[in-house]
């Protein structure tokens, strides 16, 4: 490649739409019960977590496990197990991200809602902070575009961390919360 | 009715739905959004234009709506004059910021008549490698808001990302994210749709350029935001905004159905 030409990428931009731009509440938990489990019954419980737990936690799902406290809804219906419902929080680069994932009885996620998008405020964080990114990096390392490059908006790196939580959230289920 | 919305992770981004229908109409959209990024995902090997990616030029049988979405890619790239360009895949891939599924060895970019069409079929002309990122998401968004409207929903809108499109009786207010990180409010949407592209450049010869335009034409970093009918039209057209010289932008897009925002 020659020596100066500009490099360039296009990027996702946030646009957020509604009358509410800058906080949107999608669900409460009660809501998020009804809908992931439509009819069921909740039993709750608060998973706490050791320090070992959590570098078990971190060793399978490849996530730090931030809290050692985790709330947990047992979703029954008839006196049988349908599942759980999780929530958790992820902090992207421009926002918070409350979200709940429902689990099945099987161990197999049964559907992920946001139920909190809250921004913060973006100004004071300037363009260069996501280019320090690509520090060290050059063509010949192997990428892959949705690992890196996507990566660089605020908005897909925050849905990228709310799927790393989701893995997290199976291993927590498969090492606590078995059936 | 009251409107309901919802947000759920869906093409690689946060998507909100929201419908006059009920939930069993956002439901339809998010199963669209989700058969579209099986569809037309570059990255995944299994999807059908990988699969068209990796033929050795005969028949390729596809959904209707992937030969749908090629017809319009192929038809825009003509009427651009090549500013939007699909065929592009071959030289993304040698620059590595696609991942190579293997196939015949891949030309770096091709024409608009590469790429054959025929109902329920695709076929390629030679070994290019045709990439949808700029028109698909857009395209997806109309999919979904037809899924709503099919559901019963008169009014509603998608929001994936920065590409939306609402219909019905619904105003919906924009509020875009400059260069700076800050956030401004840029108006109200009504059955349209709305694009928007950030393109950063940096002067750095580390990374490969991801988006390739006409023989000695960049990117001009900035942010591109345009309104059209449609938002397969309004995405594909935010790539040409960033291409196109200054003097011919304005003329150009309004010529392709297009307007800056």
């Amino acid at each position: 490649m020659s020596a100066h030409r500009w490099n360039a990428f296009f990027l996702p931009v946030a646009v957020l739409a509604g009358p509410t731009a800058y906080a949107t509440d999608y669900l409460t938990v009660a809501q998020a019960q009804e809908q992931l489990f439509p009819g069921a019954q909740f039993g709750e419980q608060t998973l706490k977590f050791s320090s070992e737990q959590r570098d078990r936690i971190k060793a399978a799902a490849g996530v730090r496990q931030r809290n050692d406290e985790m709330k947990v809804w047992r979703a029954e219906k008839n006196g049988k197990l349908q599942g759980w419902l999780m929530v958790d929080e992820v902090i992207g680069k421009h926002e918070f991200i409350t979200y709940a994932t429902a689990i099945g009885a099987d161990g197999k996620v049964l559907g992920i809602e946001i139920m909190s998008y809250r921004e913060t405020h973006g100004g004071q964080v300037r363009e260069q902070s996501w280019r320090k990114q690509f520090v060290g990096k050059s063509v010949t390392d192997p990428f892959k575009l949705d690992q890196d490059i996507q990566n660089i908006s605020g908005a897909t790196l925050s849905c990228r961390n709310v799927m790393d939580g989701v893995k997290r959230l199976l291993v927590v289920q498969q090492m606590f919360l078995k059936a | 009715m009251d409107v309901v919305r919802r947000m759920r992770p869906a093409l690689g981004t946060f998507v909100e739905a929201g419908a006059s229908a009920g939930l069993p109409a956002l439901d339809t959209a998010f199963a669209s959004l989700a058969l579209a990024q099986e569809r037309w995902s570059f990255q995944d090997p299994g999807s059908e234009l990988s699969r068209i990616n990796g033929s050795d030029g005969g028949w390729v049988p596809v959904h209707g709506d992937t030969v749908r979405l090629l017809r319009l890619a192929r038809g825009l790239m003509l009427a651009s004059g090549g500013y939007f360009d699909f065929t592009v895949g071959g030289a993304q891939v040698r620059r590595g910021s696609l991942p190579d599924h293997g196939g015949l060895p891949a030309l770096e970019r091709g024409t608009a008549h590469d790429v054959e069409l025929r109902a329920g079929a695709v076929r390629l002309q030679r070994p290019v490698r045709l990439v949808l990122d700029g028109i698909a998401k857009g395209f997806a968004v109309d999919l979904a808001c037809r899924a709503m409207r099919r559901a019963g929903a008169a009014s509603g809108w998608i929001n994936a990302g920065g590409d939306i499109r609402v219909f019905g009786d619904i105003e919906l207010p924009l509020a875009l994210r400059g260069e700076d990180g800050g956030i401004r409010p840029h108006g109200v949407l009504r059955n349209a749709a709305f694009a928007s592209s950030q393109v950063a450049a940096m002067r750095d010869d580390s990374f490969p350029a991801d988006i390739i335009g006409p023989a000695g034409l960049a990117p001009q970093p900035g942010v591109w935001s345009v309104l059209a009918r449609s938002a397969w039209r309004a995405d594909a057209l935010t790539k040409v905004a960033a291409i196109a010289p200054g003097e011919t932008r304005g003329p150009l897009l309004a010529r392709l159905g297009g307007q800056l925002a």
